[in-house]
Protein backbone atom coordinates (compact mmCIF):
# COMPACT_ATOMS: atom_id res chain seq x y z
CA UNK A 1 0.00 0.00 0.00
CA UNK A 2 1.54 3.25 -1.11
CA UNK A 3 0.07 6.60 -0.29
CA UNK A 4 1.39 9.88 -1.81
CA UNK A 5 0.35 12.86 0.35
CA UNK A 6 0.35 16.39 -1.18
CA UNK A 7 0.51 18.71 0.82
CA UNK A 8 -1.38 22.64 -0.37
CA UNK A 9 -0.51 24.60 2.49
CA UNK A 10 -3.48 27.71 3.42
CA UNK A 11 -1.87 31.25 4.58
CA UNK A 12 -5.04 32.64 4.34
CA UNK A 13 -9.52 32.00 3.94
CA UNK A 14 -10.68 34.44 1.84
CA UNK A 15 -14.43 34.83 1.04
CA UNK A 16 -15.18 35.56 -3.09
CA UNK A 17 -17.88 34.77 -5.62
CA UNK A 18 -15.77 31.76 -6.30
CA UNK A 19 -13.66 28.71 -5.13
CA UNK A 20 -9.93 28.93 -5.61
CA UNK A 21 -6.87 27.60 -4.36
CA UNK A 22 -3.90 29.70 -5.60
CA UNK A 23 -0.21 30.58 -3.74
CA UNK A 24 -1.52 29.89 -0.19
CA UNK A 25 -4.99 31.69 -0.60
CA UNK A 26 -7.48 29.91 -0.18
CA UNK A 27 -11.26 31.29 -2.05
CA UNK A 28 -14.29 30.32 -1.21
CA UNK A 29 -18.18 31.26 -2.12
CA UNK A 30 -20.37 30.75 1.31
CA UNK A 31 -23.10 31.03 -0.32
CA UNK A 32 -22.79 28.02 -2.65
CA UNK A 33 -21.22 25.95 0.50
CA UNK A 34 -24.75 27.14 2.84
CA UNK A 35 -26.57 26.12 -0.17
CA UNK A 36 -24.75 22.85 -0.69
CA UNK A 37 -25.17 22.32 3.17
CA UNK A 38 -28.74 23.24 3.47
CA UNK A 39 -30.22 20.40 0.77
CA UNK A 40 -30.63 18.50 3.55
CA UNK A 41 -33.68 18.72 5.42
CA UNK A 42 -32.61 18.14 9.03
CA UNK A 43 -30.71 21.38 8.54
CA UNK A 44 -32.22 24.61 9.07
CA UNK A 45 -29.74 27.25 8.86
CA UNK A 46 -26.10 27.10 7.78
CA UNK A 47 -23.55 30.05 7.47
CA UNK A 48 -19.78 30.80 7.31
CA UNK A 49 -17.17 32.43 9.11
CA UNK A 50 -13.34 32.75 8.72
CA UNK A 51 -11.36 32.80 11.86
CA UNK A 52 -7.56 33.46 12.19
CA UNK A 53 -4.68 32.93 14.75
CA UNK A 54 -4.41 35.93 16.89
CA UNK A 55 -8.21 37.08 16.31
CA UNK A 56 -9.92 38.07 20.05
CA UNK A 57 -12.67 35.50 19.29
CA UNK A 58 -13.99 32.84 21.21
CA UNK A 59 -15.93 30.02 18.67
CA UNK A 60 -18.99 28.33 20.47
CA UNK A 61 -20.95 25.16 19.63
CA UNK A 62 -17.64 23.11 18.08
CA UNK A 63 -18.73 19.56 17.15
CA UNK A 64 -15.90 18.37 15.10
CA UNK A 65 -13.14 19.81 12.85
CA UNK A 66 -11.68 18.19 9.70
CA UNK A 67 -9.01 18.78 7.37
CA UNK A 68 -9.90 19.13 4.06
CA UNK A 69 -8.71 16.39 1.52
CA UNK A 70 -9.37 15.02 -2.00
CA UNK A 71 -8.73 11.81 -3.38
CA UNK A 72 -6.68 13.02 -6.51
CA UNK A 73 -5.76 9.52 -7.79
CA UNK A 74 -6.52 6.38 -7.17
CA UNK A 75 -9.97 4.42 -7.28
CA UNK A 76 -11.36 5.39 -4.05
CA UNK A 77 -12.14 8.48 -2.24
CA UNK A 78 -11.67 9.84 1.11
CA UNK A 79 -13.83 9.33 3.88
CA UNK A 80 -15.10 5.69 2.97
CA UNK A 81 -18.22 4.56 4.11
CA UNK A 82 -20.06 8.16 4.75
CA UNK A 83 -18.71 10.02 1.87
CA UNK A 84 -18.25 6.78 -0.48
CA UNK A 85 -18.56 3.09 -0.63
CA UNK A 86 -16.75 0.84 2.15
CA UNK A 87 -14.00 0.85 -0.75
CA UNK A 88 -10.31 0.54 -0.01
CA UNK A 89 -8.50 3.54 0.52
CA UNK A 90 -4.95 4.78 1.46
CA UNK A 91 -3.55 3.72 -2.27
CA UNK A 92 -2.97 6.48 -4.51
CA UNK A 93 -2.52 10.70 -4.32
CA UNK A 94 -4.63 12.57 -1.97
CA UNK A 95 -4.54 15.65 -1.51
CA UNK A 96 -4.06 17.63 2.20
CA UNK A 97 -4.90 21.49 2.94
CA UNK A 98 -2.55 21.97 5.60
CA UNK A 99 -2.86 24.66 8.10
CA UNK A 100 -6.35 24.89 7.88
CA UNK A 101 -9.34 23.40 9.23
CA UNK A 102 -13.06 23.21 8.99
CA UNK A 103 -14.41 24.33 12.02
CA UNK A 104 -17.69 22.14 12.35
CA UNK A 105 -20.24 23.92 14.72
CA UNK A 106 -24.00 23.09 15.44
CA UNK A 107 -27.07 24.61 17.67
CA UNK A 108 -28.56 21.08 18.87
CA UNK A 109 -30.57 20.67 21.59
CA UNK A 110 -29.95 16.58 21.95
CA UNK A 111 -33.16 14.44 22.69
CA UNK A 112 -30.91 12.47 25.54
CA UNK A 113 -30.67 14.57 28.72
CA UNK A 114 -27.88 12.44 30.85
CA UNK A 115 -25.32 9.85 30.71
CA UNK A 116 -22.88 9.25 28.09
CA UNK A 117 -25.11 9.60 25.12
CA UNK A 118 -25.66 13.53 26.15
CA UNK A 119 -24.80 15.90 23.21
CA UNK A 120 -21.54 18.22 24.44
CA UNK A 121 -20.35 21.27 21.97
CA UNK A 122 -16.67 23.23 22.85
CA UNK A 123 -15.75 26.07 22.73
CA UNK A 124 -12.16 27.66 21.09
CA UNK A 125 -10.48 31.19 22.05
CA UNK A 126 -8.27 32.14 18.95
CA UNK A 127 -6.16 34.54 21.33
CA UNK A 128 -4.73 34.27 25.01
CA UNK A 129 -4.98 31.85 27.55
CA UNK A 130 -7.61 29.42 25.60
CA UNK A 131 -5.56 29.64 22.43
CA UNK A 132 -2.49 29.06 24.39
CA UNK A 133 -4.21 25.55 25.69
CA UNK A 134 -5.15 24.41 22.58
CA UNK A 135 -3.58 23.15 19.36
CA UNK A 136 -6.17 24.17 16.97
CA UNK A 137 -5.43 27.87 17.67
CA UNK A 138 -2.47 27.61 15.24
CA UNK A 139 -5.10 26.90 12.23
CA UNK A 140 -6.80 29.17 9.41
CA UNK A 141 -10.58 27.86 10.38
CA UNK A 142 -13.66 27.89 7.82
CA UNK A 143 -16.70 27.90 11.03
CA UNK A 144 -19.37 25.57 9.54
CA UNK A 145 -22.61 26.63 11.88
CA UNK A 146 -25.66 24.84 10.96
CA UNK A 147 -29.00 24.81 13.05
CA UNK A 148 -29.96 21.36 13.16
CA UNK A 149 -34.15 21.02 13.43
CA UNK A 150 -35.82 20.32 16.44
CA UNK A 151 -37.07 16.74 16.93
CA UNK A 152 -33.82 15.34 15.06
CA UNK A 153 -32.26 12.16 17.18
CA UNK A 154 -28.67 12.30 18.11
CA UNK A 155 -27.43 9.66 15.47
CA UNK A 156 -29.54 11.69 12.89
CA UNK A 157 -28.25 14.93 13.81
CA UNK A 158 -24.53 13.21 13.65
CA UNK A 159 -25.13 12.26 10.11
CA UNK A 160 -26.45 15.52 9.15
CA UNK A 161 -23.06 17.74 11.04
CA UNK A 162 -20.91 15.08 9.65
CA UNK A 163 -22.39 14.80 6.17
CA UNK A 164 -21.99 18.89 5.98
CA UNK A 165 -18.82 19.15 7.26
CA UNK A 166 -16.89 16.86 4.62
CA UNK A 167 -19.14 17.81 2.11
CA UNK A 168 -17.63 21.43 2.55
CA UNK A 169 -13.98 20.21 3.16
CA UNK A 170 -14.50 17.94 -0.42
CA UNK A 171 -15.83 20.71 -2.06
CA UNK A 172 -12.77 23.37 -0.39
CA UNK A 173 -10.56 20.47 -1.36
CA UNK A 174 -11.42 20.10 -5.00
CA UNK A 175 -10.09 23.63 -5.63
CA UNK A 176 -6.59 21.64 -5.74
CA UNK A 177 -7.52 19.45 -8.38
CA UNK A 178 -5.45 19.11 -11.28
CA UNK A 179 -2.52 21.67 -9.03
CA UNK A 180 0.95 20.88 -8.43
CA UNK A 181 1.61 20.88 -4.70
CA UNK A 182 4.35 22.50 -3.08
CA UNK A 183 5.52 19.14 -1.78
CA UNK A 184 4.50 15.60 -1.43
CA UNK A 185 5.04 12.82 1.25
CA UNK A 186 5.32 8.96 0.91
CA UNK A 187 3.79 6.63 3.02
CA UNK A 188 4.63 3.02 2.16
CA UNK A 189 4.70 -0.15 4.50
CA UNK A 190 8.36 -1.36 4.75
CA UNK A 191 7.45 -4.95 4.90
CA UNK A 192 10.62 -6.31 3.17
CA UNK A 193 13.27 -4.45 5.46
CA UNK A 194 13.26 -6.68 8.80
CA UNK A 195 16.79 -6.14 10.30
CA UNK A 196 14.85 -3.21 11.83
CA UNK A 197 12.55 -3.24 14.82
CA UNK A 198 9.11 -3.80 13.72
CA UNK A 199 6.83 -1.04 15.43
CA UNK A 200 3.43 -0.99 15.99
CA UNK A 201 0.84 1.71 17.03
CA UNK A 202 -1.55 0.31 19.90
CA UNK A 203 -4.90 2.86 19.61
CA UNK A 204 -7.04 2.32 22.27
CA UNK A 205 -10.72 3.58 21.67
CA UNK A 206 -13.20 4.01 24.05
CA UNK A 207 -16.51 3.54 22.45
CA UNK A 208 -19.97 3.44 24.28
CA UNK A 209 -21.75 0.27 22.75
CA UNK A 210 -25.13 1.21 24.03
CA UNK A 211 -25.17 4.90 22.29
CA UNK A 212 -26.48 5.38 18.87
CA UNK A 213 -23.15 6.10 17.78
CA UNK A 214 -20.16 4.59 20.04
CA UNK A 215 -18.07 7.37 19.52
CA UNK A 216 -15.26 6.42 16.69
CA UNK A 217 -15.98 4.66 13.85
CA UNK A 218 -14.23 2.56 11.26
CA UNK A 219 -15.73 2.91 7.26
CA UNK A 220 -18.78 4.87 8.99
CA UNK A 221 -19.06 1.71 11.77
CA UNK A 222 -19.28 2.55 14.83
CA UNK A 223 -17.23 0.59 16.78
CA UNK A 224 -18.96 -1.65 19.52
CA UNK A 225 -17.40 -4.59 21.42
CA UNK A 226 -14.91 -5.88 18.87
CA UNK A 227 -12.05 -7.47 19.88
CA UNK A 228 -8.39 -5.85 18.36
CA UNK A 229 -8.50 -4.89 14.59
CA UNK A 230 -5.39 -4.87 12.92
CA UNK A 231 -5.57 -1.71 10.27
CA UNK A 232 -3.23 0.05 7.84
CA UNK A 233 -1.86 3.43 8.58
CA UNK A 234 -2.77 4.89 5.32
CA UNK A 235 -6.09 4.07 6.34
CA UNK A 236 -6.39 7.12 8.60
CA UNK A 237 -4.90 9.43 6.66
CA UNK A 238 -7.82 8.80 4.41
CA UNK A 239 -10.51 9.19 7.14
CA UNK A 240 -11.43 5.69 7.54
CA UNK A 241 -11.57 6.49 11.48
CA UNK A 242 -14.40 9.10 12.23
CA UNK A 243 -15.88 10.23 15.13
CA UNK A 244 -19.29 11.25 17.23
CA UNK A 245 -20.41 15.25 16.09
CA UNK A 246 -23.18 15.85 18.35
CA UNK A 247 -20.36 14.57 21.05
CA UNK A 248 -17.25 17.01 21.63
CA UNK A 249 -15.48 16.62 24.39
CA UNK A 250 -11.49 17.00 24.36
CA UNK A 251 -10.27 13.84 25.05
CA UNK A 252 -12.05 12.55 22.63
CA UNK A 253 -9.73 13.31 20.02
CA UNK A 254 -11.43 14.57 16.36
CA UNK A 255 -11.76 13.76 12.98
CA UNK A 256 -8.77 16.20 12.26
CA UNK A 257 -6.73 14.47 14.80
CA UNK A 258 -7.26 11.33 13.52
CA UNK A 259 -6.45 12.28 9.74
CA UNK A 260 -2.97 13.71 11.50
CA UNK A 261 -2.49 11.32 13.79
CA UNK A 262 1.05 12.63 15.25
CA UNK A 263 1.80 9.17 16.48
CA UNK A 264 1.11 7.54 13.05
CA UNK A 265 3.02 10.21 11.13
CA UNK A 266 5.95 10.11 13.59
CA UNK A 267 6.35 6.37 13.08
CA UNK A 268 6.44 7.17 9.57
CA UNK A 269 8.94 9.53 9.76
CA UNK A 270 11.17 6.77 12.06
CA UNK A 271 10.71 4.77 9.77
CA UNK A 272 11.72 7.00 6.48
CA UNK A 273 14.93 7.59 8.31
CA UNK A 274 15.85 4.09 8.56
CA UNK A 275 15.51 3.27 12.77
CA UNK A 276 12.41 1.24 12.27
CA UNK A 277 9.40 -0.57 10.21
CA UNK A 278 6.01 0.80 10.85
CA UNK A 279 4.18 -2.35 11.51
CA UNK A 280 0.99 -1.92 12.07
CA UNK A 281 -2.10 -0.04 13.75
CA UNK A 282 -3.71 -1.91 15.86
CA UNK A 283 -7.41 -0.81 17.12
CA UNK A 284 -8.01 -1.78 20.46
CA UNK A 285 -11.68 -1.28 21.80
CA UNK A 286 -11.41 -0.24 25.34
CA UNK A 287 -14.27 0.55 28.13
CA UNK A 288 -15.45 -3.20 28.33
CA UNK A 289 -17.78 -3.53 31.26
CA UNK A 290 -16.04 -5.94 33.48
CA UNK A 291 -13.18 -6.93 34.20
CA UNK A 292 -13.03 -10.14 32.09
CA UNK A 293 -13.90 -8.36 29.33
CA UNK A 294 -10.70 -6.09 30.09
CA UNK A 295 -8.48 -9.10 30.34
CA UNK A 296 -9.49 -10.84 26.84
CA UNK A 297 -9.37 -7.61 24.78
CA UNK A 298 -5.83 -6.91 26.26
CA UNK A 299 -4.79 -10.73 25.01
CA UNK A 300 -6.19 -9.91 21.75
CA UNK A 301 -4.04 -7.27 21.28
CA UNK A 302 -0.71 -8.79 22.61
CA UNK A 303 -1.83 -11.85 20.67
CA UNK A 304 -2.12 -10.30 17.30
CA UNK A 305 1.44 -8.32 17.63
CA UNK A 306 2.91 -11.12 18.45
CA UNK A 307 1.22 -13.13 15.28
CA UNK A 308 2.87 -10.13 13.44
CA UNK A 309 6.35 -10.06 15.13
CA UNK A 310 5.64 -6.60 16.71
CA UNK A 311 8.74 -5.62 18.77
CA UNK A 312 7.80 -2.77 20.30
CA UNK A 313 4.25 -1.23 20.58
CA UNK A 314 3.37 2.79 21.47
CA UNK A 315 -0.03 2.49 23.47
CA UNK A 316 -2.54 5.04 23.45
CA UNK A 317 -5.88 5.72 23.69
CA UNK A 318 -8.55 7.76 23.64
CA UNK A 319 -11.20 8.93 26.18
CA UNK A 320 -11.57 8.80 30.13
CA UNK A 321 -12.15 6.85 32.94
CA UNK A 322 -12.25 2.46 33.25
CA UNK A 323 -10.91 2.42 29.72
CA UNK A 324 -7.45 3.33 31.04
CA UNK A 325 -7.25 -0.29 32.98
CA UNK A 326 -7.34 -1.74 29.72
CA UNK A 327 -4.27 0.24 28.23
CA UNK A 328 -2.42 -0.45 31.31
CA UNK A 329 -3.25 -4.23 31.26
CA UNK A 330 -2.53 -3.93 27.21
CA UNK A 331 1.27 -3.02 28.25
CA UNK A 332 1.59 -6.26 30.87
CA UNK A 333 0.00 -8.35 27.61
CA UNK A 334 2.78 -7.08 25.45
CA UNK A 335 5.67 -6.90 27.78
CA UNK A 336 5.18 -10.56 29.16
CA UNK A 337 5.46 -11.38 25.66
CA UNK A 338 8.64 -9.62 25.20
CA UNK A 339 7.01 -6.20 23.14
CA UNK A 340 8.80 -3.51 24.43
CA UNK A 341 5.83 -0.49 25.05
CA UNK A 342 5.89 3.30 25.96
CA UNK A 343 2.78 4.84 26.90
CA UNK A 344 1.53 7.57 25.15
CA UNK A 345 -1.41 9.65 27.64
CA UNK A 346 -2.36 12.73 29.25
CA UNK A 347 -2.34 13.19 33.03
CA UNK A 348 -5.03 14.01 36.20
CA UNK A 349 -3.46 15.45 38.39
CA UNK A 350 -6.06 17.61 39.75
CA UNK A 351 -6.61 21.55 39.92
CA UNK A 352 -3.27 22.24 41.06
CA UNK A 353 -1.41 18.98 39.18
CA UNK A 354 -0.50 17.59 42.38
CA UNK A 355 -3.21 14.57 42.69
CA UNK A 356 -3.07 10.95 41.18
CA UNK A 357 -1.85 11.48 36.98
CA UNK A 358 -3.10 8.01 36.41
CA UNK A 359 -6.34 6.10 37.29
CA UNK A 360 -4.01 2.97 37.12
CA UNK A 361 -0.82 1.28 36.56
CA UNK A 362 1.29 -1.87 36.30
CA UNK A 363 4.55 -2.64 37.35
CA UNK A 364 5.17 -3.57 33.21
CA UNK A 365 4.36 -0.32 32.34
CA UNK A 366 8.25 1.30 32.46
CA UNK A 367 8.12 3.43 29.93
CA UNK A 368 5.71 6.33 29.69
CA UNK A 369 5.72 9.52 27.47
CA UNK A 370 2.96 12.39 29.07
CA UNK A 371 1.36 14.96 27.30
CA UNK A 372 0.03 17.42 29.93
CA UNK A 373 -2.13 17.84 32.50
CA UNK A 374 -6.17 17.39 32.00
CA UNK A 375 -8.08 19.09 34.67
CA UNK A 376 -5.17 21.89 35.50
CA UNK A 377 -7.79 24.73 36.08
CA UNK A 378 -7.93 27.56 33.46
CA UNK A 379 -8.79 31.31 33.56
CA UNK A 380 -10.06 32.54 29.90
CA UNK A 381 -10.55 36.44 29.54
CA UNK A 382 -13.46 38.02 28.12
CA UNK A 383 -13.40 37.46 24.24
CA UNK A 384 -14.66 40.42 22.12
CA UNK A 385 -16.62 38.43 19.91
CA UNK A 386 -18.32 35.66 19.86
CA UNK A 387 -18.68 32.99 16.61
CA UNK A 388 -21.07 30.30 16.56
CA UNK A 389 -24.29 28.95 17.04
CA UNK A 390 -24.67 30.01 20.84
CA UNK A 391 -23.98 33.58 22.66
CA UNK A 392 -24.71 31.83 26.26
CA UNK A 393 -22.91 28.28 27.48
CA UNK A 394 -22.86 26.00 29.85
CA UNK A 395 -19.84 25.45 31.71
CA UNK A 396 -21.10 22.72 33.66
CA UNK A 397 -22.76 19.73 31.88
CA UNK A 398 -25.24 18.27 33.96
CA UNK A 399 -28.96 18.56 33.24
CA UNK A 400 -30.11 22.17 34.14
CA UNK A 401 -26.99 23.59 34.31
CA UNK A 402 -27.41 27.49 34.39
CA UNK A 403 -26.22 29.10 30.93
CA UNK A 404 -23.61 31.80 31.19
CA UNK A 405 -22.86 34.63 28.45
CA UNK A 406 -20.18 32.85 26.28
CA UNK A 407 -18.12 36.19 26.48
CA UNK A 408 -17.00 36.73 29.98
CA UNK A 409 -14.40 35.57 31.92
CA UNK A 410 -14.89 32.18 32.26
CA UNK A 411 -12.92 29.71 34.64
CA UNK A 412 -12.92 26.13 34.15
CA UNK A 413 -12.34 23.06 36.27
CA UNK A 414 -10.73 21.32 33.03
CA UNK A 415 -9.50 21.29 29.70
CA UNK A 416 -12.33 18.89 28.54
CA UNK A 417 -14.65 21.54 26.83
CA UNK A 418 -11.69 23.71 24.81
CA UNK A 419 -11.57 21.88 21.62
CA UNK A 420 -8.08 20.85 20.95
CA UNK A 421 -7.58 21.54 25.45
CA UNK A 422 -6.34 17.49 25.54
CA UNK A 423 -3.51 16.30 24.07
CA UNK A 424 -4.12 12.84 23.78
CA UNK A 425 -1.14 11.47 21.12
CA UNK A 426 1.35 14.27 22.14
CA UNK A 427 0.77 16.92 18.81
CA UNK A 428 1.94 19.51 20.70
CA UNK A 429 5.91 20.63 21.24
CA UNK A 430 6.09 19.96 25.10
CA UNK A 431 8.58 20.82 27.29
CA UNK A 432 9.90 18.90 30.92
CA UNK A 433 10.39 20.45 33.69
CA UNK A 434 11.47 18.36 36.75
CA UNK A 435 11.30 19.97 40.40
CA UNK B 1 -10.24 6.52 48.71
CA UNK B 2 -13.34 6.90 50.63
CA UNK B 3 -13.42 3.39 51.79
CA UNK B 4 -9.95 3.86 53.04
CA UNK B 5 -10.96 7.24 55.39
CA UNK B 6 -13.63 4.71 56.74
CA UNK B 7 -11.37 2.54 57.69
CA UNK B 8 -9.13 4.73 59.32
CA UNK B 9 -12.49 6.11 61.20
CA UNK B 10 -12.51 2.30 62.65
CA UNK B 11 -15.71 1.60 60.58
CA UNK B 12 -15.68 -1.69 59.05
CA UNK B 13 -15.78 -1.65 54.98
CA UNK B 14 -16.71 -3.44 52.01
CA UNK B 15 -16.22 -2.06 48.35
CA UNK B 16 -18.55 -3.94 46.08
CA UNK B 17 -16.86 -2.93 42.80
CA UNK B 18 -16.56 -4.48 39.14
CA UNK B 19 -13.00 -2.93 38.92
CA UNK B 20 -11.20 -4.60 41.90
CA UNK B 21 -7.76 -4.42 40.74
CA UNK B 22 -8.49 -0.68 40.83
CA UNK B 23 -9.61 -1.04 44.46
CA UNK B 24 -6.59 -3.32 45.15
CA UNK B 25 -4.35 -0.90 44.13
CA UNK B 26 -5.45 1.54 46.17
CA UNK B 27 -5.63 -0.75 49.36
CA UNK B 28 -9.21 -1.21 50.20
CA UNK B 29 -9.44 -3.41 52.73
CA UNK B 30 -12.40 -5.86 51.90
CA UNK B 31 -13.33 -5.92 48.24
CA UNK B 32 -16.71 -7.68 46.67
CA UNK B 33 -16.11 -8.57 43.03
CA UNK B 34 -19.24 -6.99 41.62
CA UNK B 35 -20.72 -7.69 37.89
CA UNK B 36 -20.33 -4.91 35.79
CA UNK B 37 -19.45 -1.43 36.04
CA UNK B 38 -22.67 -0.27 35.30
CA UNK B 39 -24.86 -2.44 36.87
CA UNK B 40 -22.14 -3.72 40.00
CA UNK B 41 -25.18 -5.53 42.34
CA UNK B 42 -27.26 -7.15 39.42
CA UNK B 43 -27.33 -8.53 35.96
CA UNK B 44 -30.34 -7.16 33.92
CA UNK B 45 -29.25 -9.37 31.43
CA UNK B 46 -30.84 -12.42 33.73
CA UNK B 47 -34.28 -12.79 33.85
CA UNK B 48 -35.77 -11.18 36.84
CA UNK B 49 -35.79 -14.34 39.37
CA UNK B 50 -32.34 -14.82 38.48
CA UNK B 51 -31.29 -11.30 38.64
CA UNK B 52 -32.64 -11.70 42.51
CA UNK B 53 -31.17 -14.29 43.40
CA UNK B 54 -27.64 -12.79 42.24
CA UNK B 55 -28.04 -9.52 43.84
CA UNK B 56 -29.06 -11.45 47.02
CA UNK B 57 -25.80 -13.10 47.09
CA UNK B 58 -23.75 -10.08 46.17
CA UNK B 59 -25.39 -8.35 49.45
CA UNK B 60 -24.42 -11.63 51.62
CA UNK B 61 -21.37 -11.66 50.53
CA UNK B 62 -20.95 -8.17 51.18
CA UNK B 63 -22.36 -8.37 54.76
CA UNK B 64 -20.18 -11.74 55.15
CA UNK B 65 -16.54 -9.75 54.13
CA UNK B 66 -17.89 -6.80 57.00
CA UNK B 67 -17.99 -9.45 59.38
CA UNK B 68 -14.75 -11.00 58.52
CA UNK B 69 -11.17 -10.20 60.39
CA UNK B 70 -8.88 -8.81 57.28
CA UNK B 71 -5.00 -8.33 57.95
CA UNK B 72 -5.01 -7.19 54.53
CA UNK B 73 -6.60 -6.40 51.42
CA UNK B 74 -8.52 -9.32 50.30
CA UNK B 75 -11.01 -9.99 47.74
CA UNK B 76 -14.58 -11.49 48.17
CA UNK B 77 -16.26 -13.04 45.23
CA UNK B 78 -19.99 -13.52 45.08
CA UNK B 79 -20.86 -17.71 44.88
CA UNK B 80 -22.02 -18.99 41.50
CA UNK B 81 -19.85 -16.43 39.67
CA UNK B 82 -17.23 -17.65 37.79
CA UNK B 83 -15.89 -14.65 35.87
CA UNK B 84 -16.72 -11.23 36.36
Amino acid sequence: MRLEMAEFSVREIRFSERFCYRDGVLEVDRNELARLVLRDPRIQAARCEIVSPGDAVRVTGIRDLVEPRLKASGSSQVFPGVLGPVAPVGNGVTHRLSGMAVLACAAYEGTIRAGTGVQRSAILDMAGAGAAASRFSTLKHLVLIVEISSGIAEVEAHGAIQKAELEVALRIAQTTRGAMPAKSEIFQSNAAERALPRVALVQGCLTDAQQGHSGVSYYGLPIRESLTTAIHPNELFDGAVTVNTTRCVAYSPTTWDWQNHPLALALYRAQAAGRLNFAAVLLERIAFENFHGKEVVAHSTAQLAAQMQVDAALVTWTGSGNAFVEVMMTIRALEERGIKTVLVTYEYGGKDGIDSPLLYYVPQANAAVSTGSRDRWIELPEAEKIIGPYDDIKVLSYPGAPKTPARERLTLDARDMIAGGVDNWGGRDWVCELF
Amino acid sequence: MISKELDRAGLPVALITAMYPVAEQVGASRIVKAVAIPHPCGDPNLPAELDAKLRREIVLTALKALQANVATTTVFAPEGRSRS
